[in-house]
């Protein structure tokens, strides 16, 4: 037998005697140039032992090692040589200097890790990856192939199936707000409810099932039963608008009206005929694309209507804003408030949406300037003692040349910067901001601490207020490295002369646990209903007690919230 | 002994001598401690002994100590239950945003304390003890 090959990429005696240390073992080396091939072609390589620092290299090199099922070792100088090595999860490594025989010891350790990942260990391993691909761990509904196993007696014996797509949309916009696991929730709830509405209604459970598919959306099988025609599925259809209504207010109950509003949910249904020529598999996975399809279409007409609905509220100026108290964290006095606008209609009662329709529809100025307007409007004569009212606007109405904030009393105005649009000149995004400074506006910065957005950029803007992103404020009593996050940030904005606000504060535990944290602001359910103008076609609701409850015309059936009676905590 | 040092832990990190001294400092304290050297041992290992809290190195060879989170905390049973430390050499922003994403719930930075490890473990199981 030939002896194994340890194959190197620098001339490095060391690696040299560690090969002479192991029982017929022999080392070659290969320059940069030729080492890919050589990992490729070179006859009973066994492992290969780089130290290059060049990342293109190495990944070429671990990838190609792979399809020959051969080790990779890397010699790592450094903590950045060896953040390389676990991302492109390198079998074993060391740091130099080293000697020949740790390194003839990792040679054999890497082997053995190569050995093992065959072996019944994995195997086990890939047994629990591959229950989990059959199941969705979240809601334990089953994967499509699964679902067609189950139904197919039941299919064969009838020769047709049902299939209804729930195709979900703005699921992603809920996490980019309020992070992973909120959307988490709000799926678990959404199944919950969608095998709830299937159970109760005429749909026999046995002939039912519903499946996750692409994350989000959900697919529901019904095979109609001997006795009923096959019309009798089409109500699914019909009641689809019960079904959404259903899910919608579930989901307000357990995640709040904000949530709730920004669910959409369009249903496409196919019917599927069972016939001995064709594979029953194939036919079913056509009937869930036809039946997606018809899905999308039903939302690209609602789109359409949509965006006529933004058009005639720009028309009409028909928003109305809700205003959410801002508190002190100590003393839970009103700082200010948040000028939220949301449509009349109901299409366009979250701002989200609003918002979006705007930007397809190349709207975003024109619906800026009206909410911007009615914020300051219905807050006229609101304002207490030194009250603040904080407006929202985006990067992309600063752009806007009939940008114009028209306050009697600026000082006491905080524009918000949320990015829905990245800012693309920074020097005239500031030259911008110096101006409104210069007048007396203020500033604040929303979502901070979200995704991988450094603090440079926060800083950059010299914020007055920095609002903390949602996402780390949800169950932060629980989740140490949130709190060490806006620690990091309470830090960071005293250090900038700025105030931190926490939103999205939803139960008391998580209100004492940023109070701990240093946060002076907070924001959020737990405390009172955000008070609302009326009806912009009528006149403005007259002023009203800074604190008390707004007015209900919009309100919900659900209990107001204060921070007398704190929430029960919901899990 | 306390019942509530009889909830199981693992100790996951590549380094024989960090479990060794990890596992000694758990164990003086009276906790149940399970030790495993690599990702997918780890991975089995909770499989069989679903401990209550899990010690994972991030540097590890071949499955990374964030994928090894993510897996358990999508755990279909265990999932919601079990708290993730995070070992890291490094506590840079960058870094705690991984952890968020993979569900972990603390982290402790390496070289270790041990003053300070015994502290976090004891706050991530006196929060498991309320939750129950």
């Amino acid at each position: 037998m030939n002896p194994a090959v340890l194959l190197t990429d620098g001339l490095d005696p060391v690696v040299i005697a560690a090969a002479a240390l192991l029982p017929s073992w022999r080392s070659t080396v290969r320059g940069p140039d030729d080492i890919l091939e050589a990992i490729d072609l070179l006859p009973d390589v066994r492992a290969v032992l780089l130290s290059t620092t060049d990342p293109t290299l190495l990944r070429a090199a671990v990838e190609r090692s792979r399809l020959r099922h051969i080790p990779v070792l890397l010699a790592c100088g450094d903590e950045t040589a060896r953040r390389r090595a676990v991302a492109l999860r390198i079998e074993e490594w060391y740091t130099p200097p080293a000697t020949p025989e740790e390194i003839a010891s990792r040679v054999r350790s890497a082997l053995s890790r190569m050995a093992v990942s065959g072996a019944e260990l994995a195997e086990r391993v890939e047994k629990v990856a591959y229950e989990e691909m059959l199941y969705d761990p979240l809601t334990g509904a089953a994967a499509l192939p699964l679902m067609i196993e189950r139904m197919r007696s039941l299919i064969r014996e009838r020769g047709e199936l049902a299939i209804f797509y729930l195709e979900f949309v703005r699921s992603g916009k809920i996490e980019e707000i309020y992070g992973w696991e909120k959307l988490d929730g709000v799926l678990e709830t959404t199944m919950a409810a969608v095998r709830e509405f299937f159970d109760s209604s005429a749909f026999h459970p046995v002939r039912t099932m519903t499946s996750f598919i692409h994350d989000d959306d959900i697919i529901v099988f019904h095979v109609p039963p001997r006795e009923e025609g096959p019309a009798a599925a089409g109500n699914i259809v019909a009641g689809a608008a019960r079904l959404q209504h259903q899910v919608r207010s579930r989901l307000q109950a357990v995640h709040g009206e904000d949530i709730a509003e920004l669910f959409d949910m369009y249903v496409g249904h196919a019917q599927v005929y069972d016939t001995p020529k064709l594979r029953l598999e194939r036919v079913i996975y056509r009937g869930v694309r036809d039946a997606a399809n018809a899905a999308r279409s039903v939302e690209q007409r609602e789109r359409a209507r949509r965006v006529a609905d933004l058009k005639q509220v720009l028309h009409e100026r028909s928003v109305y804003i809700d205003y959410h108290p801002i508190l002190r964290a100590d003393t839970g006095a009103i700082f200010g408030y948040e000028a939220l606008a949301r449509g009349v209609l109901r299409s366009l009662r979250s701002p989200e949406v609003m918002f979006d329709v705007a930007a397809e529809a190349d709207l975003l100025w024109e619906l800026g300037r009206l909410c911007r307007s009615r914020a300051l409007e219905g807050m006229r004569g609101r304002l207490r003692g030194d009250q603040l009212l904080f407006v929202n606007a985006d990067p992309h109405d600063f752009t806007d040349p009939a940008f114009e904030l028209d306050s009697v009393d600026p000082q006491r105005v905080v524009i918000e910067i949320t990015e829905r649009t990245a800012i693309t000149n920074y020097p005239k995004f500031r030259e911008m901001l110096r101006t409104f400074r210069e007048r007396g506006y203020r500033f604040a910065v929303d979502d901070a601490g979200r995704g991988y957005a450094g603090l440079g950029s926060i800083a950059n803007l010299e914020p007055d207020f920095i609002k903390l992103d949602i996402s780390l404020i949800n169950s932060i009593d629980t989740n140490f490295i949130k709190q060490n996050l806006v620690e990091t940030l309470v830090g960071f904005a005293t250090e900038q002369g700025a105030m931190v606000i926490a939103e999205g504060i939803e139960r008391p535990e998580e209100l004492e646990t940023v109070k701990r944290l240093g946060v002076p602001l907070v924001q959020g359910f737990l405390f009172n209903r955000p008070e609302r103008t009326t009806h912009p076609g009528l006149a403005d609701s007259p002023p009203e007690q800074p604190g008390a409850p707004g007015a209900t015309d919009h309100a919900p059936d659900r209990p107001q919230r204060s921070r007398e009676e704190p929430l029960d905590q919901r899990d | 002994m306390n019942t509530e040092h009889a909830l199981p832990i693992l100790v996951v990190d590549d380094n024989h001598d960090s479990t060794e001294i990890v596992r000694h400092l758990l164990e003086a304290r009276g906790y149940r401690v399970f030790v495993a050297y690599n990702g997918d041992e780890a991975l089995e290992v909770f499989e069989r002994v679903r401990p209550a809290l899990v010690l994972l190195d991030v540097m590890m060879p071949g499955r990374s100590g964030w994928d090894v989170c993510r897996i358990m905390k999508q755990h279909p049973q265990h999932g919601r239950k079990v708290r993730i430390m995070m070992l890291t050499a490094r506590t840079a922003w960058d870094d705690k945003q991984a952890a968020l994403t993979t569900g972990a719930d603390d982290f402790v930075t390496k070289p270790l304390s041990l003053v300070e490890l015994a502290a976090r473990v004891e706050r991530n199981l006196a929060l498991i003890e309320r939750a129950s």
